[in-house]
């Protein structure tokens, strides 16, 4: 049973793939025939997909080995030191745990799409479903590739589908900009990471995750130097591999949204909500994590890039929270959210905190998923007007929405029992164990708790002004109402929001000594050299505690759930009264500066038309003045010697007859002199 | 036996003969006869070679050059035609139109 269910992988993303087939055919040639404008098919795909991945994962569970490992040589390698490339399959706990989220967002958001696309009569259904399949297809890809270059291919594509989802409402001014905003942020974070690959390939002749011909393998015996391998710019191993995992990391900065190739995800907003939830929850941005939670082995032996990673993503959390408070839009506040979350992993990679950046990963699909569509159930509600400030009192108007919402932004914010908070706390204990050693990761780990208060802050005063209060507008006093497809995915990951995070319980199970720790468990039941407990012998952290470990534990929590409760407080105080005020207002020019998102923007745009742009046209006079310069002057001499020697073509012929003969003497006379005749 | 230098010698000559027709001459008829001079003084060379090797290759080549030139004349004649015909004359220096 379990080797069927590894035989049927490729399956998982075959199907959004058939799927994507079908609404762009069928939407070109028959679109009558198209049930629901290619929702139907892409649902039963995507379902499919669901049920194939929890299969899978069954199947990891159960099996010894656990792991399903397969490759296609697409080319061959010749000569000496050849490599051949692969495409494989690779099913590991990691692995089939992403599977599993992202077709079950996958199907949530389709269903969704019922409700959002179709119910609201929007034109041009076969293309958005046709995008919605090849995304789920790519990303599903990504997640079981079994090599870096495949595992490149997938993600290229994730982004090419970005572009396509984002810029869906290609008629209007704002969404082709985002889209192609979108494309080239992430686009120029992918180059760092092409030449990473080709860098991988050309030190270790290989780029499998796993096995032991795999790069994290090799790496680690080159680093004890149990082997060698083949270093470049006069660097030791130790540095060069650090380069290597700073130039893949340049992808992973820009798609999964860390500062600076942040700025592309707010404008990303621009797409149909429910692109937003796939974008957020599932695929493109949670590629960039899962790529270094993939790839693991490898980062765990190289102390600066995780100290660069911690740091990065500590950061980016405490940034884009802040920029969160003022926004006034809806999916603005949840786009700094994202960015901030996807902090939080990050930091929680870096801090040497594995399984709980993979559990924060998890339970952050659901719970932002989750916002984003509820976001969407408010958008239908208000004639899709996205203004906070136009909202209010729709508590009492859509009660499922709501329920479903507050269970979301309570795991957002962090607060006891919801998913997010026993992710979050985790992520922020790892860096603060680790970080007792390590000034760096300390100050990290402040950032994060900082963000904290901020997270709790920004999401109450969404919560508040949406759906709380006096109504402020005519459309919020009656709004429009919404069906079931909007109310089933929300229900479902309204439940998934508040229980996921009872899989890893960590602090409950210090306390009681109870074994509540199954993520940990789950994590470390793959082959050997992927597990949680193999990453944690490589990591370079020493781990100090505050009193006991049960002290620290307990301390961490406590710290991070009051800053959570304050902030969350604070904006309650502030914003669920009848009639708010903009309270961020006495914030002064921090308020503008924050709006502004910290101009981050326009110094990018600076660097675009101040810098390149004058460097471009620089290149393009010397490549217009000196490269084309000796082409075209090669041209006309050519020419203008033609238009000289045509002339001896006078038309008599005696003239030829007298040119041929003239020729053949001269030929005989230099033949003569070289040959010696005379 | 008369030596291979004296028909080498008589074949330089046509040939020399007919290179200054063509060179002087105005008439396309007489270009004609001066091609065909040019060309026998080559097949005198075949030949005379031929005998020289005893080795009959060279007269069945010269045979071919012949033919060549029977052809090659039945092309002249035509041209020389259509040389009349549109310039009522067969002098080839006012038949320049052809040129860049």
């Amino acid at each position: 049973m379990a080797a069927l269910s590894f035989e049927l992988a490729p399956v998982i993303a075959a199907l959004p793939f058939v799927s994507f087939l079908i609404a762009l055919l069928a939407g070109a040639f028959a679109p009558r025939l198209l049930p629901k404008g290619g929702a139907i098919p892409g649902i039963a795909a995507t379902a499919g997909s669901l049920l194939l991945s929890a299969w899978a994962a069954l199947a990891v569970w159960n099996s010894s080995e656990g792991v399903y490992h397969e490759s296609i040589t697409w080319v061959a390698g010749v000569g000496d030191a050849a490599f051949d490339l692969h495409f494989g399959i690779l099913l590991d706990p990691l692995s089939t745990m992403m599977l599993v989220i992202v077709s079950l967002v996958a199907v949530l958001v389709h269903v969704f799409s019922l409700g959002y696309m179709n119910d609201e009569g929007e034109t041009g259904l076969p293309r958005y479903y046709a995008g919605l399949g090849l995304f789920t297809a790519s990303m599903l890809s990504f997640v079981f590739a079994s090599n870096l270059l495949m595992a490149f291919m997938f993600f290229e594509l994730v982004g090419l589908c970005s572009w396509l989802l984002i810029g869906f409402h290609f008629r209007e001014p704002g969404p082709p900009s985002a889209a192609k905003k979108a494309f080239l942020v992430t686009r120029f974070g992918d180059y760092f990471f092409l030449v990473g690959v080709v860098g991988v390939f050309a030190t270790f002749g290989t780029t499998a995750f796993a096995g032991s011909e795999s790069f994290p393998h090799l790496a680690e015996q080159v680093l004890a130097g149990e082997a060698s391998a083949t270093t470049f710019l006069g660097l030791d191993p130790q540095a060069w591999f650090a380069v290597l995992g700073l130039l893949v990391l340049g992808g992973v900065v820009g798609k999964s949204a860390q500062y600076p190739l942040h700025t592309w995800l707010p404008d990303a907003m621009e797409g149909p909500t429910p692109v937003s939830a796939l974008i957020h929850a599932a695929t493109m941005v949670a590629a960039g994590v899962y790529l270094v939670a993939r790839m693991y082995g490898f980062y765990a032996l190289l102390p600066q890039v995780l100290a660069f990673i911690a740091f990065v993503g500590g950061f980016t959390a405490l940034f884009a929270a802040s920029m969160g408070v003022v926004k006034k839009e809806l999916k603005q506040v949840l786009a700094y959210s994202t960015i901030s979350q996807y902090g939080y992993m990050m930091l929680g990679l870096g801090a040497g905190g594995y399984v709980a950046a993979t559990f924060h990963l998890m339970t952050h699909a659901f719970f932002k998923a989750l916002l984003f569509l509820g976001a969407g159930s408010v958008i239908i509600a208000m004639h899709h007007n996205e203004n906070m400030w136009d909202m209010g009192g729709l508590k009492e108007k859509m009660p499922v929405t709501y329920y479903a919402f507050l269970s979301g932004s309570l795991a957002l914010a962090g607060i006891v029992p919801f998913s997010g908070f026993w992710s979050k706390d985790e992520v922020l204990y790892e860096a603060l164990v680790h970080g007792l050693d390590s000034p760096l990761l300390l100050g990290a780990y402040a950032m994060g708790l900082l963000a904290v208060f901020f997270t709790g802050f920004y999401t109450f005063r969404m919560v508040a002004l949406t759906f709380h209060g006096d109504p402020r507008t005519d459309t919020a006093r009656d709004p429009h109402g919404v069906g079931w497809n909007v109310k089933l995915p929300l229900v479902v990951l309204g439940t998934l929001a508040a229980v996921a995070g009872l899989v890893n319980m960590v602090p409950v199970a210090e306390l009681t000594g109870a074994h509540l720790e199954f993520l940990h468990d789950w994590l470390d039941a793959g082959p050997e050299a992927l597990t949680a407990h193999h990453y944690g012998d490589l990591l370079p952290y020493s781990s100090g505690t505050i009193g006991t470990e049960l002290t620290t534990v307990l301390l961490s929590a406590g710290v991070s759930l009051g800053l959570a409760l304050a902030g969350a407080g604070l904006a309650w105080k502030l914003y669920a009264v009848a009639d708010p005020d903009e309270h961020t207002d006495k914030l002064g020019s921090a308020k503008t500066v924050l709006f502004n998102n910290y101009y981050q923007d326009e110094y990018q745009v600076w660097i675009a038309t101040g810098l390149t742009l004058p460097l471009a046209r620089a290149a393009d006079k010397f490549d217009q003045g000196v490269i084309d310069g000796v082409v075209n002057g090669v041209s006309s001499v050519s020419l203008l010697s033609g238009s000289r020697v045509k002339r001896i073509q006078s038309g008599v012929v005696t003239n030829y007859a007298f040119l041929l003969t003239a020729s053949l003497v001269v030929l005989l006379v230099a033949i003569g002199l070289i040959g010696g005749w005379f | 036996m008369v030596p291979v230098q004296y028909y080498l010698l008589v074949s330089a000559a046509v040939f020399c003969i007919g290179v200054f027709g063509i060179l002087t001459r105005r008439n396309a008829l007489v270009f004609l006869m001066s091609v065909e001079l040019m060309l026998n003084a080559a097949n005198i060379n075949l030949v005379a070679f031929s005998r020289f090797h005893g080795n009959l290759t060279g007269q069945m080549f010269s045979l071919f050059t012949l033919a060549v030139a029977a052809a090659e004349v039945a092309i002249g004649i035509g041209i020389i035609l259509v040389l009349y015909r549109n310039f009522a004359d067969v002098d080839v220096t006012n038949a320049t139109t052809m040129r860049w």
